[in-house]
């Protein structure tokens, strides 16, 4: 048994690599020639793992991916424990249909990410996804439970049909987040265009927020400021056509007052 | 005993404080508040889970049930109550786990919402001031020790308090560990059940007492005239020792006679505590 598997990736990727199911739950049983073994899909053609990346370590819950896998999709889809790092950038569906553990990316993902598997009626179900770079369009939809955290900003539609869990961006976010947000968190720190379907409620420092960053920069090192984290936000309720119970939290730049 | 820890963070210490100290009000003995607690020590914003100042206080209670439902009622009326106050669990590592704070979300009226924090679910209810945020479960140490003590047998009140307070100085802030009286003080030790009462459980130690000498079976040597006992509760029999080590020490000052400890015939519980043992004496 190992600390860690570690994917080391053998050259640049040329095709698009679906990741689907090469999860730290299915890697922790096996052994080093098991895993290299599992298959993945590179472009039209089947491959298996040990074809693209030179595997290190067994039978570990936690799974560390060194390369950039921009092409790569489906990274961490379908987890439900462990730890997977990957220390680069990776591709569109990361995340998607995650029901536990812990996704952690060091650069940029594309995207719909933590979303639902095609034609599914929700989008991740548990665990936690920290991304310290930006991530595309619709970002966290369809989400039931979980954390999406974002260091940079987010495209469009972030948020959407989210059924509950909670959305945060350090970054901007595109147009129309929340859209048919039920009881959804959306935090944004680095502005957002909060659409009419939303009402402002108050403005205030939600004690939720605070415990969310602080434990984002203690586990993860996740960049949250001191302004950030002693910060009012805006509230606003939506959205409109649902329940109404979902959230935008806008951080207003606005610090306490010191005592 | 059963014991949890509960951590209480708000906006200031000053708020913190006076949430910790509703909380632990009127709990210095289970035999008449169904709880004892006492604050245990205070935290600064790099101990707490939401980086804010915050104190930690230590519950005890006689079983699992009595614990739920003291921390319950108490957070929900001091914690819940009090102005930027937040509630956490102390013992996370424990595996025994009480939805204490569960119940309180129904205070949101179906407003309240549902987070989970790195596999810990909080509960954000609704209130005037903005929303007050309680974790749901708390840890529960199945093996508390409570009733720990010992006594000082003083020459005249000044003596005793002054050994008393230093006692409780040294001990304050000791992990793991609260005096639930007081001022970590007792001045009313107790002998188990009653010489002309049957259904009292506890009445005054008569042997103890310096008024009595002439009357019963003192326990008092020539020159005490005060008593003074300090009770220990504890997360585990090594914090006991620990702290009644250093409490001992520091009030074996002048006018104390002696230091004793009330043992109850041995039935109060399974922990015996050997004055001459903790403080590295031969027996």
């Amino acid at each position: 048994m190992s600390e860690a598997v570690v994917l080391t990736l053998r050259a640049p990727l040329d095709a698009a690599l679906d990741m689907t199911g090469i999860t730290p739950d299915r890697c922790a049983p096996l052994s080093r020639a098991e895993i290299a073994a599992l298959p993945v899909w590179v472009g039209r053609e089947r491959a298996v793992l040990g074809d693209v990346f030179d595997v290190r370590g067994e039978r570990a819950a936690r799974v560390e991916i060194e390369g950039d896998l921009s092409k790569a999709c489906g990274v961490g889809a379908r987890m439900t424990s462990g730890l997977l790092h990957v220390r680069g950038n990776v591709g569109d569906d990361a995340g998607q249909a995650m029901s536990g553990g812990v996704l952690r990316v060091d650069g940029h993902a594309g995207d719909r990410l933590g979303g639902p598997s095609p034609g599914a009626s929700k989008g991740m179900t548990g665990g936690e996804v920290v991304v310290f770079g930006s991530t595309g369009a619709s970002p966290a939809a369809l989400v039931r439970r979980g954390l999406v955290a974002v260091a940079g900003g987010a495209g469009a539609y972030a948020g959407r049909g989210m059924i509950a869990g909670t959305l945060l961006a350090l970054g901007p976010l595109g147009e129309l987040p929340g859209a048919g947000n039920k009881r959804g968190s959306i935090i944004a720190a680095g502005g957002v265009p909060v659409p009419a379907s939303y009402r402002w409620a108050c403005s205030y420092e939600p004690p939720h927020v605070r415990l969310l960053l602080t434990s984002l920069r203690r586990r993860f090192g996740f960049p949250c400021d001191p302004a950030l984290l002693n910060g009012r936000f805006d509230r606003y309720c939506g959205d409109a056509g649902e329940p109404g119970k979902g959230e935008i939290l806008v951080w207003t730049g606005h610090e306490r007052r010191r005592e | 005993m059963r014991a949890a820890r509960v951590v209480i963070t708000a906006r200031t210490m000053k708020w913190a404080r006076a949430a910790a100290v509703k909380l632990t009000g009127f709990a210095t003995s289970v035999i008449a508040c169904k709880c004892e607690a006492a604050i245990e020590r205070e935290l600064t914003p790099d101990e707490t889970p939401d980086a804010r100042p915050g104190v930690s206080a230590l519950m005890f209670t006689m079983d699992t049930d009595s614990l739920g439902k003291r921390l319950t009622e108490r957070i929900g009326q001091t914690v819940l109550t009090c102005p930027t106050a937040s509630c956490f669990d102390g013992l996370p590592d424990v595996p025994d786990r009480l939805p204490a704070a569960r119940a309180l979300r129904t205070f949101g009226d179906r407003f309240q919402i549902s987070k989970v924090v790195n596999g810990d679910r909080y509960w954000r209810v609704p209130v005037m001031e903005g929303e007050c945020l309680l974790q749901e479960s708390f840890g529960m140490q199945k093996k508390g020790v409570g009733g720990g003590n010992f006594l000082i047998l003083a020459e005249d009140i000044d003596s005793g308090l002054d050994a008393a307070e230093a006692a409780v100085a040294a001990i304050d802030g000791m992990p793991g560990v609260i005096l639930p009286f007081p001022g970590g003080v007792v001045r009313s030790g107790s002998k188990l059940g009653a010489r002309g009462y049957k259904r009292m459980i506890a009445s005054t130690n008569d042997a103890y007492c310096p008024t009595l000498r002439p009357l019963t079976t003192s326990a008092l040597p020539d020159g005490v005239n005060t008593v003074l006992e300090i009770v220990l509760d504890g997360l585990s029999p090594d914090a006991i020792s620990a702290a009644m080590r250093v409490g001992i020490d520091a009030a074996c000052r002048s006018g104390i006679r002696a230091i004793s400890a009330g043992n109850y015939g041995g039935k109060l519980g399974p922990h015996h505590f050997h004055l001459r043992q903790i403080l590295g004496a031969p027996a």
